[in-house]
């Protein structure tokens, strides 16, 4: 089975997990819990190195993933992830994920702004940077943000190909530069 | 032809040359005294007069009359000019002698003298050419002997030239890879100083980054890390639809496109 990460196969297989989600009617929930579980796999290194690992068998890897996704996770998001990385796509997991993510706020009209913080954004910070992404980049943006403690502090928001880089990594590396 | 006709020409003075005294001998003979004859010193003529004489004296003393005969003869012999017949055969064997060399034996001689004049003239000639293509040998050999000389200085210049310029050459050669030694040398001296400089400053500008991470983060409480988003949010809503200005206050954010 071919791993080969083109745009075509990602984007078919992020269409076939969104045409599941929506068809259970779990567009939202699923799109959430897949998002995290894509920057899960990217932040861990073992984890993606097992999940990606051919050699290891599937079920071991099912299992792995249920230790991943919780007792909270729908059924629906274990059975994609699983049949994902049965599939021998597991290393291509975050791509698949935000074309799927991708895909879904398209259906909404919307376009998926992902911002990296060190720490969580409450509500009214998400709803307001929402709003002010919207406003910078003449979208409707939504936000789906990620714990990142490499950024230090501050937000790094990137919508589409266009970054906004707040954060206080850029800032020391700038410093960095300078000196 | 030519030695026919000196043939006859010798033939026909000798008959004239011998017919002549014996003619005149055959006209007039005289005895001549006893013991005259051992003279061998006196002449043919001389003793014919001597013989007349002799007879004259004699006859003087037979008869002292006959005087004037004596005189005569004391006056007549005359060493220069012959008797008359002498004179007229010796011409006429002289005309006939001269008209023979003259006809056959001049025209021989002169053909010969011709001839060896000739040859002398063509020995001559010969021996000028020899002599001329000597000198010009001679000279040639001498044009040769200067050519191989100036040959010769001139490959000794030409080598003398060469072993200047071959160490002029090397001369040159050596300063040139002194110096450009001298300026690798340099270079990286200069090189490895600037590295070295870039190398420390590149390790101060880290070390100074991390110490600043550490105070940062430090000091970055989550109210701070708050204080931070709400900055990021408001200067994101300034940014309006460009999406491209930039925090100005330090911790606001710069937008990219990837």
């Amino acid at each position: 089975m071919t791993t080969e990460a083109t745009p075509g196969v990602l984007d078919d297989y992020a269409l076939a997990l969104f045409a599941a989600a929506r068809g259970e009617d779990m567009l939202d929930l699923v799109e959430d819990q897949l998002f995290s579980v894509a920057r899960a796999f990217e932040a861990n290194d073992e984890l993606r190195q097992k999940l990606s690992d051919q050699q290891i068998p599937v079920a071991t890897r099912e299992a792995i993933i249920e230790d991943l996704l919780g007792e909270g996770a729908a059924v629906i998001t274990r059975a994609l992830v699983s049949f994902i990385v049965a599939a021998g796509r597991a290393s291509q997991l975050p791509g698949i994920v935000d074309a799927f993510v991708d895909a879904a706020a398209a259906s909404r009209q919307h376009v998926v702004g992902e911002v990296r913080s060190a720490v969580a954004l409450d509500e009214q910070q998400q709803r307001q940077l929402a709003q002010a992404l919207s406003r910078a980049t003449g979208k409707t943006v939504e936000v789906k943000v990620v714990i990142d403690p490499s950024v230090v502090g501050g937000v790094v928001a990137q919508v589409g190909d266009q970054v906004i880089d707040g954060s206080v990594r850029s800032r020391l590396q700038q410093l960095r530069e300078g000196l | 032809m030519r030695l026919r006709a000196l043939v006859a020409s010798g033939l026909a003075a000798g008959v004239v040359l011998l017919s002549a005294p014996a003619a005149v001998a055959m006209e007039e003979e005289h005895e001549i005294p006893v013991g005259v004859e051992e003279n061998s010193d006196l002449g043919e003529e001389e003793l014919h007069c001597l013989a007349e004489q002799v007879a004259a004296f004699e006859a003087l003393e037979a008869n002292p009359e006959a005087g004037s005969r004596v005189e005569t003869c004391e006056e007549s012999p005359n060493p220069i000019l012959p008797a008359t017949n002498e004179i007229v055969w010796g011409g006429i064997a002289f005309l006939v002698v001269f008209f023979l060399m003259w006809k056959f034996a001049v025209p021989a001689i002169r053909k010969g003298l011709q001839a060896r004049e000739d040859r002398i003239r063509s020995d001559l000639e010969a021996a000028e050419a020899a002599k001329q293509e000597a000198e010009n040998l001679r000279g040639q050999y001498q044009q040769q002997i200067a050519d191989a000389r100036a040959e010769a200085g001139r490959i000794i210049d030409e080598a003398r030239q060469a072993a200047d310029a071959m160490r002029r050459d090397v001369h040159e050669s050596a300063e040139a890879e002194a110096t450009a030694a001298r300026a690798r040398a340099e270079s990286e001296i200069d090189l490895t100083v600037s590295r070295a400089q870039s190398d420390l400053q590149r390790e101060v500008a880290d070390f100074a980054v991390r110490l600043a991470e550490r105070i940062v983060e430090r000091n970055l409480d989550r109210d701070a890390q708050q204080a931070l988003i709400d900055q990021y949010i408001a200067e994101v809503g300034g940014l309006g639809g460009n999406g491209r200005s930039r925090g100005g206050n330090g911790s606001g954010g710069s937008a990219s496109d990837n």
